[in-house]
């Protein structure tokens, strides 16, 4: 029996604006976490201002009504903190990690940055200039373009088919008002989520976010819930990057939200299939066949859906191979499900591991905030293990029957389509994109 | 104002060398353990003395493809068996090398520690080494090469750059080994490369978290202790020519933008100066009030990122800096703006302020490397490896807290000289 999980108490108050503030009490480490969510990132994005989202989150901390960027970083770095900022498709973050007798002044410089930016129109057009830069390196990196060409394929016309990052076109037409009218609707205290983890006594840290946070005031936000994710059809679509040696390849199919009941079966059957070293696309491609250095599936839930993915590479000559190899254990597996074997051994991997993603302050802060975003209870933590444990053999099939891809599902590879595009097309209609056309 | 010391002190409530019982056995090998009951995990690191240092041309890469063969069979534990056996005793496992040193680790719940020392025993004693899982591991590992250098921009200009930094000594190969050389190493170079590099002799394990010191040094001995001891392995050949200028090298390559990596010849790790380099490393380039930050990325906009990576080695490594630069930005304006910071530094030295903030974030640094048990036992492990004592491993605050702005300027001056500058640049070419 696995000693349990030490988890300090978690004390939660809604302020008066109906911020929602959460601190943990942490020995150890004399650091201390914070983060501040926003609900709301990149699936905001209006039309044609993909990356919009992301943008605010980067200027934001480039000053405020009361500092310059420059002495934002001086405020931070001089105690020896990094301030990170960043969107997914579901939220805006901002953290930092800082020595735990400086949380005051952390907390003065993060509630200016989300409460009262200034978005010095120097400092917004500089950052479009970077990120626009930036764009083009990732455009270097097959792997990348793999993950961005395989959400678009997979979402379709969905607010999660763009990458947060956005796209070289919109990033380039945003406009100083698109960026303080997306701060102005969406950055309200009623979305947000500040959290403190650390070497920091709860009621002290409480009193500080309570004076750094309790007079940033604006009405409640009035948001529309995203439509649910559709169905896709199997489409295999190729990126064509004419001078690389090896393929970069995803598979994928719509998944469930994180809130979905099919959320731990759909864990332990993902981990069957392609998680750890053992699993069984490992074991396929690497182990047997020496196809690839790695190979992983998993569900990615969001907040309005998910995905089920693959992901792996090879030598571009086996691009197909890889292909077939992988579609071949997911039928396996609907077919199947897990031996009891495989499901005992995967239970006792993810119930180890899980005490090691919780070890360090801002793994827990970073917890504790997923939760709360998408409305989970924070008994998920310590009950997580027994969860696990309870997951059958049948549910396993029956996750996987009903979100696997078997003849749904698309195919990405990026790669030398004048190589690789025939030999896909046994998989499905095959459509080939320029490289360039994934920014 | 923080006075110096302090922070060693503060270091020091983290990491307390007091706890950590070390042990040699009688085949030499070296076990250090650390009880710490945080979390109820404990992480199991064994360090192999050897790396792409010490192979030679031919069969350059053999560290490498060696740790895969590690996860291939044994004599009680057979093929596959290593991570199912692992897994299923709910432990993870992963192994890395580098320029110096082969590490394996598990990261664990205490309940499986036995089973752990059992497996790490195994292999150490009776590693079975076929031909067919050579073979496949071989195309593992040429997979490997094409993901991280043959496809990625920064991949193929560090391996040309080791290569100008080094003439004589094997750092200017690199570790993942020429493609080449990986196609030919045989069964029986293997053979050769464990009985030496793999004994015992020139191990040390390091077990850190929810344990019993006693009982488990107990445990480690009653599997140990009887496996024999191997040779002296041969010395590293260590007569690198002095550089007498500048050496640049091109790449052409259908990348979007351009990019420069440029790299000096550092003092081993063992020197003082090390850390006084990782405090210019910070003035220079981590953080956003960082100088070559503000210069080339926000100032001059000429480069997207640009980092700095000094990394320690036990012999004379490589002082790294990076530039990503704009679309179409002029690679010799970007070169200019990055020799001109340097020298600044070298000139007139760096602010006391811009010395505190470095200490600061070098202090975060260390508090989050030191925050896990993976961590510390790695902390320990690197330590002893490249220091030749893992309590240094508790002593890098103390080395940060007393280097001064006159260090940085020396170090940069000594080290950073523009007649001892190795230079890559990629040039894009016919990209779509």
């Amino acid at each position: 029996m696995s000693s349990p999980i030490p988890l300090p108490t978690l004390v939660r108050e809604r302020f008066p604006s109906g911020l929602t503030a959460l601190v943990a009490e942490r020995r150890g480490v004399p650091l201390a976490a914070v983060r501040v969510v926003l609900r709301g990132g990149a699936s905001l994005d209006p039309r044609g201002r993909a990356g919009l989202a992301h943008l605010v989150a980067l200027v934001a901390r480039r000053g405020t009504r009361r500092r310059t960027g420059p002495r934002i970083d001086e405020a931070v770095e001089s105690i020896g903190a990094e301030l990170g900022s960043g969107v997914d498709e579901d939220a805006s973050y901002f953290g930092l990690s800082a020595p735990a007798e400086a949380l005051d002044r952390c907390l003065d410089v993060l509630a200016e940055i989300v409460a009262e930016p200034a978005f010095p129109p120097a400092e917004l057009r500089r950052l479009q200039r970077r990120e626009a830069a930036s764009l083009a390196h990732d455009l270097d990196e097959p792997a990348l373009v793999a993950d961005r060409a395989m959400l678009s394929a997979a979402y379709g016309r969905h607010p999660y088919a763009h990458p947060p990052e956005g796209r070289v076109r919109d990033l380039r037409a945003i406009r100083r008002p698109d960026v303080t009218g997306f701060h102005a609707r969406h950055y309200r205290p009623d979305q947000v989520i500040a959290i403190v983890v650390g070497a920091v006594r709860a009621e002290v840290a409480l009193a500080r976010l309570r004076r750094r946070f309790g007079r940033w005031r604006a009405a409640p936000s009035k948001v529309a819930a995203l439509p649910p994710t559709e169905p896709v059809r199997r489409a295999v679509v190729v990126v064509d990057k004419p001078d690389v040696t090896q393929s970069q390849v995803r598979i994928a199919s719509p998944g469930f939200p994180r809130k979905s009941p099919d959320y731990f079966p759909g864990v332990v059957a993902s981990a069957v299939l392609g998680g750890g070293f053992t699993s069984r696309l490992m074991e396929a491609i690497r182990v047997n066949r020496g196809l690839s250095y790695g190979v992983r599936s998993r569900f990615a839930p969001s907040g309005a859906g998910g995905l089920f993915l693959v992901s792996s590479f090879t030598k571009t000559e086996t691009t197909a191979e890889l292909v077939q190899v992988a579609l071949d254990e997911i039928a396996r597996f609907r077919e199947e499900g897990p031996t009891a074997e495989e499901l005992e051994r995967m239970q006792a991997y993810l119930c180890g591991l899980y005490p090691l993603s919780l070890e360090t302050h801002e793994q827990l802060a970073e917890k504790l905030t997923d939760l709360e975003l998408y409305g989970i209870p924070e008994e998920e933590i310590v009950e997580f293990r027994d969860r696990i444990r309870a997951v059958t053999r049948e549910e396993c099939r029956e996750v996987a029957q009903r979100y696997f891809p078997g003849d749904r599902g698309v195919v990405v590879a990026v790669g030398p389509a004048r190589t690789i595009a025939r030999s896909l097309e046994k998989f499905g209609k095959v459509t080939v994109v320029p490289a360039r056309r994934v920014l | 104002m923080v006075a110096p010391g302090m922070a060693a002190r503060a270091a020091h409530r983290v990491l307390d060398l007091d706890l950590v019982r070390a042990h040699t056995l009688r085949n030499g090998m070296r076990v250090r353990l650390m009880p710490e009951r945080s979390a109820p995990t404990v992480s199991f690191y064994t360090f192999f003395q050897v790396g792409s240092r010490n192979e030679q041309l031919g069969t350059t890469g053999i560290s490498h493809l060696f740790e895969h063969m590690m996860f291939n069979g044994a004599e009680k534990y057979g093929p596959k068996e290593f991570d199912r056996v692992l897994e299923a005793r709910g432990g993870h496992s992963n192994a890395y090398t580098s320029n110096d040193v082969t590490a394996y680790y598990e990261d664990f719940t205490g309940e499986a520690l036995e089973t752990v020392v059992d497996l790490e025993s195994d292999r150490m004693r009776a590693l079975r080494l076929t031909q067919e899982t050579l073979d496949q591991e071989r195309e593992v590992v040429k997979e490997e090469r094409r993901l991280r250098t043959e496809n990625s921009v920064f991949g193929l200009m560090e391996e040309q750059l080791e290569a100008l930094v080094f003439q004589a000594h094997p750092y200017r190969w690199p570790v993942i080994g020429w493609m080449e050389d990986i196609e030919r190493i045989t069964r029986e170079d293997c053979e050769r490369f464990f009985r030496t590099y793999y004994a015992p002799s020139n191990a040390a394990v390091y077990a850190v978290g929810d344990l019993d010191p006693d009982a488990t040094f107990d445990l480690v001995e009653r599997h140990y202790a009887s496996i024999p001891p191997g040779p002296v392995p041969a010395p590293v050949p260590q007569g690198e020519p002095p550089q007498r200028g500048e050496r640049r090298a091109a790449i052409r390559y259908p990348s979007q933008a351009p990019a420069v990596l440029c790299g000096w010849r550092g003092p081993a790790a063992r020197s003082p100066d090390s850390a006084a380099l990782d405090v210019l490393q910070v003035c220079l380039a981590v953080g956003e009030a960082s100088r070559l930050r503000r210069r080339l990325v926000q100032q001059d906009e000429l480069a997207v990122s640009v980092s700095i990576s000094w990394g320690w080695r036990i012999d004379p490594g490589v002082f790294l800096a990076f530039a990503e630069l704009a679309p179409g930005a002029r690679t010799d304006l970007a070169e200019a703006a990055l020799y001109q910071e340097i020298a600044k530094v070298a000139a007139r030295a760096v602010a006391v302020t811009e010395v505190k903030r470095a200490q600061a974030l070098l202090r975060s640094s260390v508090l989050h490397e030191l925050a896990t048990h993976h961590g510390v036992a790695h902390a320990l492990g690197q330590a002893e490896a490249l220091l030749g004592d893992w309590r240094e491993a508790g002593r890098s605050l103390e080395h940060y807290a007393s280097v001064t702005p006159r260090d940085v300027r020396r170090v940069a001056a000594e080290y950073l000289d523009p007649s001892r500058r190795c230079v890559v640049v990629l040039e894009p070419e016919g990209a779509r």
